[in-house]
């Protein structure tokens, strides 16, 4: 059985008197991506800074690579790569200084920085400073820093977040390119999408708690309906019809309407995660 | 600690701080600074009486005007083209020294010298250059002058205004290139997140702040240097002079750390720097008023990094006469360390928190 590459336990963190992380437990394998999904406030940038070190968890186990986060073990960061959700680049640098200079702090002596640029499509202005790259620009900067070192396991916290549709899906590939290569990802994102589209597993956060944790399928199936609506022609207008599937008969009902000279379409309504969340806690994904 | 990767950080700094306006302007401001004070108080704009002399003879006055200070001399073969040198305003004055020149003065002869005096050149020039010619002539002659001169100091002796703010030159320098460099480059990290960055790679915190302080301590020491070659006060024992200015550089770059690690903000950073200007800037003011009681000068921290700069390299002292102040400005830079360290501590808990 494969080892996982994060293994966490029962994770505190407090900010003053504010538990932001409520003791939360989860594991992400080697070339699995789990989609962190919740709203802003929930815990998830909380979890990312706990994982890379930045904030030593006020109680509970996390190992990330075997390393127990608390050691303040240098293998850690070594081995990790992480895209902020705030962009955090040398602005008076180039694209290929800004990367140069991060392998450089990894010890990589012969960069693959003109590679890494061409993946997320800024081979082009290579020599060209910081300052003057465009928001999407300069996420896909991000993006390719986290990947310098090839690390073994990525946290990205909201790399798509308030970006247009093209370049969310440009980075979306390139992530998926990631856990494909076997880097085990920990995704934050609070774009249903994003996650239902990249994620192997979704974990729900809120309130600093995991209130659900499986792939989207099961908690769709889980806490979804399984129905279809069938939409008829019906004179001048149009009939609908929900036949839930788990009725006794549905099949041959759903069989005579597919036949009817008078459908228009068919559609299964399984449950959204944004659905699902809002059921689960109470509250949408964008609070 | 890694010295590899506070290298690297370093190596960064030093390369993209040039792209930085402001790291510009504080390189700048002490060059600036002393090109208007030696325009206001002289000396930089104040060049020596320039004597050219056509010695056809060997003459002593030669050998004499070669072993002063304070006056430049050019040596030519060609009488023409010292008249033309002085018509020029090459030289302030031209002196052609016959052969058999001296012969002729010491047994008594009176014979003829030319002098040529540049039509532009400046009277004090002409004047100093004049009487030392005569003065010279007439020990050749072997006569005394016909009067004694008793020389009186009037009004209070001391060293000119010039000299005296050599150290707040030197100390614009070291504030410059030691606190805010140093200072600026980290609050700069802080505020586009990129310290945080550096965090999550294998570079720690003491990596960071090291670089910082070797940034601040590296510039510093070149511009305080280069500030008193400027000042013509690096005297002959540079090397002395330099060991004192690196601890005055080590100390200037703890402080403007220690600044920088507790500034949230570049507004706060300029802040701390303004409130805390005049306790910094206070020892200066006591070489530039001398009559004020010394002993508390002794109470502001720089003090004891301005005053070893000031006995070495403008007083032409050396290191022994200063070692007090040299161990005590050393005791100062170590026991920051911890402190920095306390504050970097908590303002990463800080950002992180953010």
């Amino acid at each position: 059985m494969t080892e996982p590459a994060i293994n966490v336990e029962d994770l505190r963190f407090s900010y003053g008197d504010l538990e932001a992380v409520k003791g939360i437990s989860f594991d992400v394998k080697p070339g699995e991506i789990l989609g962190f999904l919740g709203p802003n406030g929930a815990g998830k940038s909380t979890t990312i800074k706990m994982l890379t070190g930045q904030v030593t968890p006020k109680s509970g186990k996390a190992q990330v690579l075997g390393i127990d986060i608390a050691a303040d073990d240098p293998n850690l960061q070594a081995q990790i790569g992480v895209c902020f959700e705030e962009k955090n680049l040398y602005l008076n640098m180039s694209a290929k200084e800004n990367l140069d200079f991060y392998a450089s702090l990894f010890g990589i002596k012969e960069p693959e920085t003109m590679e890494i640029l061409r993946r997320v499509g800024l081979a082009e202005r290579a020599k060209d400073r910081v300052h003057s790259f465009s928001k999407g620009m300069r996420q896909r900067m991000m993006i390719s820093r986290a990947f310098i070192n090839k690390p073994k396991v990525l946290f990205l916290d909201e790399p798509t977040d308030g970006l247009d549709p093209v370049t969310s899906a440009s980075i979306r590939k390139t992530i998926k390119e990631e856990a494909d290569r076997g880097a085990a990802v920990l995704l934050t994102t609070h774009d249903m999408f994003e996650a239902d589209e990249l994620s192997d597993r979704i974990a729900f956060i809120n309130d600093g708690e995991i209130v659900a944790l499986d792939t989207a399928e099961n908690l769709k199936q889980k806490y979804g309906t399984r129905s279809v609506k069938v939409r008829l022609r019906e004179g001048s207008g149009v009939r609908e019809e929900h036949i839930e599937l788990a009725d006794e008969g549905s099949s041959a009902k759903l069989a005579e309407l597919a036949a009817s000279p008078d459908l228009l379409t068919i559609h299964t309504e399984e449950a959204t995660l944004e659905a699902i969340f809002i059921e689960l806690t109470g509250r949408g994904l964008k609070g | 600690m890694s010295p590899r990767l506070t290298w690297k950080v370093l190596r960064k700094d030093m390369a993209i701080g040039p792209r930085s306006p402001l790291f510009l302007w504080m390189i700048v401001l002490p060059f600036a600074l002393t090109l208007i004070l030696q325009v206001a108080f002289g000396s930089l704009f104040n060049p020596e009486p320039r004597l050219g002399i056509v010695d056809d003879g060997d003459s002593q006055i030669t050998a004499e005007i070669e072993g002063m200070e304070g006056i430049s001399l050019t040596l030519l073969d060609d009488t023409e083209e010292l008249k033309t040198q002085v018509e020029a305003n090459d030289l302030d004055a031209g002196l052609i020294l016959p052969a058999g020149f001296d012969e002729a003065v010491t047994s008594g002869e009176q014979p003829d010298l030319q002098f040529y005096i540049g039509g532009e050149s400046l009277s004090s020039n002409r004047i100093i250059l004049t009487v030392t010619a005569i003065d010279l002539i007439r020990e050749l002659e072997g006569s005394t002058a016909p009067v004694t001169v008793d020389v009186v100091n009037f009004g209070t002796t001391g060293l000119p205004i010039s000299v005296r703010l050599v150290p707040v030159i030197v100390f614009y320098a070291l504030v410059m290139a030691g606190i805010f460099i140093p200072g600026s480059n980290l609050v700069e990290e802080k505020e586009q997140g990129t310290l945080m960055a550096l965090l999550v790679s294998p570079a720690k915190i003491g990596d960071v702040l090291t670089a910082k302080w070797a940034l601040g301590t590296v510039l510093a020491t070149v511009m305080a240097t280069a500030t008193l070659a400027l000042n013509q006060a690096l005297g002959g024992n540079w090397l002395q002079v330099l060991a004192v200015v690196v601890v005055a550089a080590s100390l200037s770059s703890m402080i403007g750390l220690l600044i920088g690690t507790f500034a949230k903000d570049s507004a706060m950073m300029f802040g701390l720097v303004k409130g805390l200007g005049i306790f910094l800037f206070a020892p200066t003011l006591f070489y530039i008023f001398p009559e004020w009681p010394q002993w508390i000068a002794k109470l502001f921290p720089l003090y004891w990094i301005i005053e070893p700069i000031w006995q070495v390299s403008v007083m032409g002292g050396s290191i022994s006469e200063v070692w007090l102040e040299l161990v005590v400005a050393i005791g100062i830079t170590v026991a920051l360390i911890p402190v920095v360290g306390f504050v970097a501590r908590r303002v990463q808990a800080q950002m992180a928190a953010r």
